[in-house]
């Protein structure tokens, strides 16, 4: 048995259990354990994984939601499964269910990155990347046939795809050509290396002498995307050589944990000063100077901009339907952003 | 499914006692069974639910077996499958119950809905209970012409469920022609897929027993029916294309541009978003393009930017997976990925399992161009916090310096961390040195000023401190205080309770004598006699032994204690190349997880079908027969794992002998060039003797070892074994031939065969040959036993022979 199959199956069980129940915990699995024993009845069978599409299984299996609850209590139907069977199993589309109908045609699709990057004490950054998706959400009638295609697809440096995109298409002219499953799905991931900057710099000093270290850290924006970033957090380990810490802002809010995880948060930059973090550590009596730097750790967002600098170009459906939606997004997200002092 | 009977758990006050509410539930269900009520099946939901969820905490309800089943004639699925799930788990434990569940199922496996007509077939294959198998051949039967496919699909798995239940029942009503039928021709594929895995199963438990099984089984990866897989692999739902793809990394395909139409079709599977069928794939491509060195380089170029991503997506578990993998492949190649160091660098809060692979990998992608930013961001680690990574970085940072890019950056960078004052950091840094200037003599002096600062007291470490006092004594002429820091550790002697720095403060002390004699004197005698006192054996035999050749004479003493050394030049490796091997025929395996090739850690009867034809895989020549049944393979994987380890110890002892050959030298030991020949022997070989490879593993694998030993190669033979192909041709000049060999230098192994003249009495011999140390180590095996000594010699004068001219 590879390892990968059990695992992505058991990650595959996990987001389909949740899915159905709203949540993953015991007490969710304990209440609703006979939706949980069908589908784990539908999932796997001797040690085989079988049906693991959402859609399909949501027409074998009715999620317990208060739609299904009232349309049960209106027609009389009491059951929450389906009395045909799905009909996809067979078909060659299988992620999508069978025919659905939509008054308003809808399709939304979002870029999503994260962007690690490590910098050094010298400001030099040691790695930057970003890793993203392309989230879609599709309420679409009938079978639509969708190409998607981007302004810069030359700078993805891998990608991975949804089973339902077509190959051909993409390898010969970078075209996303596809049939969505219906409703929210993960059409494509890719990874874009070898970034030159990175939107905000953290300037850490630390400098110690006679048994204190003091520490000064900076906080900016690098250059200026137009957009504003939001909920920027710094967060660091205290070595555990420090006896005690005394550290303020001008911006924001500093907190340490008891785990002496120390926790800044900003939230946006004001546009009058930069935000900066300083203060002294007190260290071990034996000690001197510091041995141990603390990485920190930077968390922040930035609204309808994709870091990576792609774009998509436009969006098409064949035999277009009269009315049609279509909407796009983009987010950036710093994934493991670390800056070292 | 709910666990049965776990009625250990402590029962708490406000769960059911059990008695009364069972009865009532028994009431109510009874007064359930006959109504046609609307909303009738919303209590009786209740009401089921209520009794599974007292028997998943073990209280007994099958006294309500008779009620629930009545109940459940509805076609509310929901209520069926509750039911089947009460009805499975008590057929098991209640025979009495076991036949009216039968007949429960049986009637539903005929209910129009093909989703009840699947969940009763499958409930009914689950049962479990031997004696009724009888009553499943007929359901299943039906169930494979059904014509639904979900009740298809069912039936197939019911199959393998009846194969393990009852083997002969199932091979009896011929199910398994009528799966491969299906499997053939069946539109919808999972069925085609459940039939794949079924088959694959019981053919394998089948084929140690039944040659007809055994060639259905090889039937299997045929041309046909890989073809008709692939070509449909689109189709298959992702877990099926990890089936299938697994068995097409078995299947051997006859020309080279079958490779290629193969791996054009699989190209694009690279690219799921499924980790588990872009990992078979990788394994396709890697095992079928093995013999094509230039496209097999081309693959690795073509798959790492997907595994790459695979990694950075995902939760840890399967970056995790997928790192592993990566890391046997950078081992395997490590220029290929010289330029994706940056990927491997470490992120602050990734646990440190990840962290430790990553480091390996990035010693082995060190190469001339990277290796001044690999040594920088491995610095960064050690000032990490995580004090294991740092030392395990500082670990790597030396590995570099081995690995002889760079070397003058990076002794700086070691020399820092001494400097660091951090005591972990300075005892690893302190054993990088002194490997460090085994290999590189030259660096003695930028070193020695540094080490010379450290005191050592703030050493601690065995290791460290046998280290530093090593550097002490191998370089007192350079260390001004040498003696002095010598005689004061001489003078805690008692406090030292390392062994191994005690051997090390008695070598040093020595080797400081002569060098310096007047100012070590004192501390030599103090030693010794603190030795010779000493209650660990080895430090007092070493002291001993001091004395008494300082006694015989000083200068002997100094030629065997102090000789002028060279530099070693390599430095043994811990994991032995086979191993490597194997574990790369095990990708996409649990074997990669672990590193370790999955004999060392599964039970005999666990083991997979195919790994006998591996092993024959790596050993080159020899045609493998694969007709082997599961037995042998199993004593040929013991055999292995004593090789293995065997193979170590030897690599261990090449390592140190190394060090010593100069002694030997001096002392006027020298390796003689031939060793003493025997007399010519009796025996006679057959000079034109046959022997195909599947005999051979037949009675290697029947015949008992009749003599196994260790034979010294003259350097002259070491010199000429360059390749296995040198002393084939040399053995055959002496009727001895070659039915396998394999391997790289340093280690090679043969497989030889001879004949005994005009008769058919045949020796084998296993000879295992590691060029580093100069050893053979030789297993014979013979038909007749009484010859086997006369052919040992013979064997042993054949190969001391090798490489004279």
């Amino acid at each position: 048995m590879p390892p990968l199959m059990g695992i992505e199956f058991l990650c595959r069980v996990s987001d389909v259990l949740s899915d159905y129940l709203g949540g993953l915990n015991e007490d969710v699995i304990k209440d609703n354990f006979v939706i949980v024993y069908e589908l784990l009845d539908e999932m796997i069978d001797n040690g085989f994984p079988l049906t693991t599409e959402p859609n399909i299984l949501r027409e074998m299996i009715a999620p317990p939601n208060i739609v299904s609850k009232v349309l049960s209590v209106v027609t009389g139907n009491s059951s929450n499964v389906s009395d045909t069977l799905p009909g996809a199993t067979g078909s060659c589309i299988p992620w999508r269910a069978a025919d659905p109908k939509y008054a308003n045609n809808e399709v939304y699709v979002d870029l999503v990155e994260e962007m690690d990057a490590v910098i050094n004490r010298d400001g030099a950054l040691v790695k930057c990347e970003v890793y993203g998706e392309v989230r879609v959400n599709s309420h679409l009638s009938g079978l639509p046939d969708l190409t998607l295609s981007f302004a810069n697809p030359s700078i993805l440096d891998d990608v991975r795809f949804h089973p339902c995109v077509r190959f051909r298409p993409w390898e010969s002219h970078q075209i996303l050509s596809f049939v969505p499953p219906d409703g929210e799905f993960k059409l494509m991931s890719y990874r874009v290396k070898k970034l030159k900057s990175t939107p905000i710099y953290v300037k850490p000093q630390l400098s110690s002498d006679a048994g204190k270290c003091r520490v000064n850290v900076l906080v900016g924006i690098r250059n200026d995307h137009g957009k504003t970033i939001d909920s920027i957090t710094l967060q660091f380990q205290l070595p555990p050589c420090i006896l005690s810490a005394d550290l303020t802002s001008n911006t924001g809010t500093v907190n340490i944990l008891g785990n002496k995880t120390c926790s800044w948060s900003i939230g946006r930059i004001p546009k009058d000063k930069t935000p900066s973090l300083s203060g002294t550590l007190v260290l071990e009596s034996e000690l001197e100077r510091l041995h141990v730097f603390p990485t920190f750790r930077v968390g922040f967002k930035i609204m309808g901009v994709a870091l990576s600098g792609l774009q998509i170009d436009k969006l098409d459906l064949k035999t277009a339907p009269s009315r049609l939606y279509k909407g796009f997004r983009a987010l950036t997200r710093a994934g493991e952003f670390e800056v070292r002092s | 499914m709910a666990p049965p009977a776990q009625s250990q758990r402590s029962q708490s006050p406000s769960q059911p006692s059990g008695k009364s509410e069972v009865s009532d539930l028994k009431l109510q269900l009874r007064q359930l069974a006959g109504s046609r009520a609307p909303g009738v099946d919303d209590s009786k939901r209740e009401l089921f639910k209520k009794v599974i969820s007292y028997m998943t905490i073990g209280i007994d309800v099958s006294s309500l077996f008779g009620e629930m089943v009545m109940c459940s004639t509805t076609s509310d699925i929901v209520l069926k499958k509750m039911c089947y799930l009460y009805v499975g788990n008590y057929a098991k434990v209640n025979p009495d119950l076991a036949l009216l569940t039968i007949n429960f199922l049986q009637r539903d496996c005929h209910d129009q809905d093909p989703m009840i007509r699947g969940l009763a077939l499958r409930s009914l294959c689950s049962l479990r209970v031997a004696n009724l198998v009888e009553y499943l051949v007929g359901p299943l039967g039906s169930g494979l012409k059904d014509s639904n496919s979900y009740v298809r699909m069912v039936a197939v798995i019911g199959v393998l469920k009846l194969y393990h239940i009852s083997a002969s029942t199932c091979v009896d009503a011929d199910f398994p022609s009528t799966l491969k039928h299906l499997m053939l021709n069946d539109s919808d594929t999972q069925v085609v897929a459940n039939c794949l895995s079924s088959l694959q199963e019981i053919w394998s438990a089948e084929a140690s027993t039944s040659e007809e099984a055994s060639r259905e089984r090889e039937a299997l990866i045929s041309k046909p029916v890989i073809y008709y897989l692939l070509n449909r692999i689109k189709e298959f739902s992702e877990w099926a294309q990890c089936l299938v793809l697994e068995l097409v990394t078995k299947y051997v395909p006859s020309e080279s541009s079958e490779i290629f139409d193969i791996m054009n079709l699989l190209e694009d599977r690279l690219q799921h978003a499924n980790g588990a069928v872009v990992l078979a794939t990788v394994k396709v491509f890697l095992q079928l393009t093995l013999s094509m060195t230039d496209v097999h380089q081309q693959v690795y170029e073509r798959i790492k930017a997907p595994l790459l991503t695979l990694v950075s997506s995902g939760s840890p578990e399967q970056s995790y997976a997928v790192l592993s993998h990566l890391h046997l492949l950078v081992m395997r190649a490590p220029y290929v990925f010289s330029s994706d160091y940056k990927h491997f660098y470490c992120q602050y809060n990734e646990p440190s399992y990840v962290k430790r692979l990553k480091l390996e990998m990035l010693t082995a992608v060190a190469n001339e161009s990277n290796t001044y930013e690999i040594v920088t961001e491995l610095c960064e680690y050690a000032a990490n916090v995580d004090i294991p990574i740092a030392r395990e970085s500082i670990r790597a940072v030396g590995k570099i310096a081995l690995q002889q890019y760079d070397v003058n950056a990076i002794v700086d960078r070691l020399l820092q961390f001494l400097e660091m004052e951090k005591d972990y950091v300075t005892a690893e840094a302190l054993v990088l040195v002194k490997d460090l200037l085994r290999k590189y003599p030259q660096w003695s002096h930028d070193c020695i000023a540094v080490v010379g600062n450290i005191s050592s007291k703030n050493v601690q470490e065995p290791k460290a401190k046998a280290a530093l006092i090593w550097m002490l004594g191998e370089y007192s002429q350079d260390m001004q205080d040498a003696p002095y820091i010598l005689e004061s550790l001489v003078e805690n002697w008692d406090e030292e309770h390392s062994a191994e720095v005690r051997l090390h403060l008695l070598t040093a002390v020595m080797k400081c004598f002569f060098k310096r004699p007047p100012e070590t004197q004192s501390a030599l005698g103090a030693a010794l006699a603190a030795g010779v006192a000493d209650f660990h054996q080895d430090v007092h035999d070493r002291a001993l032994f001091y004395y008494r050749i300082l006694r015989y004479n000083v200068s002997v003493a100094e030629r065997v204690v102090n000789p002028p050394k060279q530099a070693v030049s390599v430095f043994a490796d811990t994991q032995s190349s086979e191993i490597k091997d194997r574990i790369f025929d095990e990708f996409n395996s649990l074997s990669v997880l672990y590193q370790k090739p999955s004999y060392m850690f599964t039970d005999k009867e666990h083991r997979g079908p195919l790994e006998f034809a591996d092993e024959l895989g790596n050993l080159s020549i020899g045609e493998a027969a694969d007709n082997v049944v599961s037995s042998q393979r199993v004593e040929e994987n013991d055999k292995d794992l004593l090789l293995t380890t065997a193979e170590k110890e030897e690599t261990r002892a090449g390592h140190s002998q190394q060090a010593s050959f100069g002694i030997d030298d001096l002392l006027g030991l020298g390796m003689p060039a031939v060793p003493n020949v025997p007399s010519p022997p009796q025996l006679k070989l057959n000079t034109k003797a046959a022997l195909d490879p599947s005999t051979f593993q037949q009675k290697w694998r029947q015949l008992p070892i009749a003599l196994s030993q260790e034979l010294s190669l003259s350097p002259q033979a070491v010199a000429a074994l360059t390749a296995p192909q040198a002393l084939l041709r040399h053995m055959q000049s002496h009727s001895i031939h070659c039915i396998a060999s394999g391997g790289q230098s340093p280690n090679f192994k043969f497989f030889f065969f001879a004949q005994k003249y005009e008769e058919s009495s045949n020796y084998l011999v296993e000879c295992i040959i590691n060029t580093s140390s100069g050893k053979a180590q030789v297993k014979v095996k013979a038909d007749d036993q009484s010859t086997s000594q006369a052919f040992s010699t013979l064997f042993e004068s054949a190969l001391s022979k090798f490489g004279t001219p």
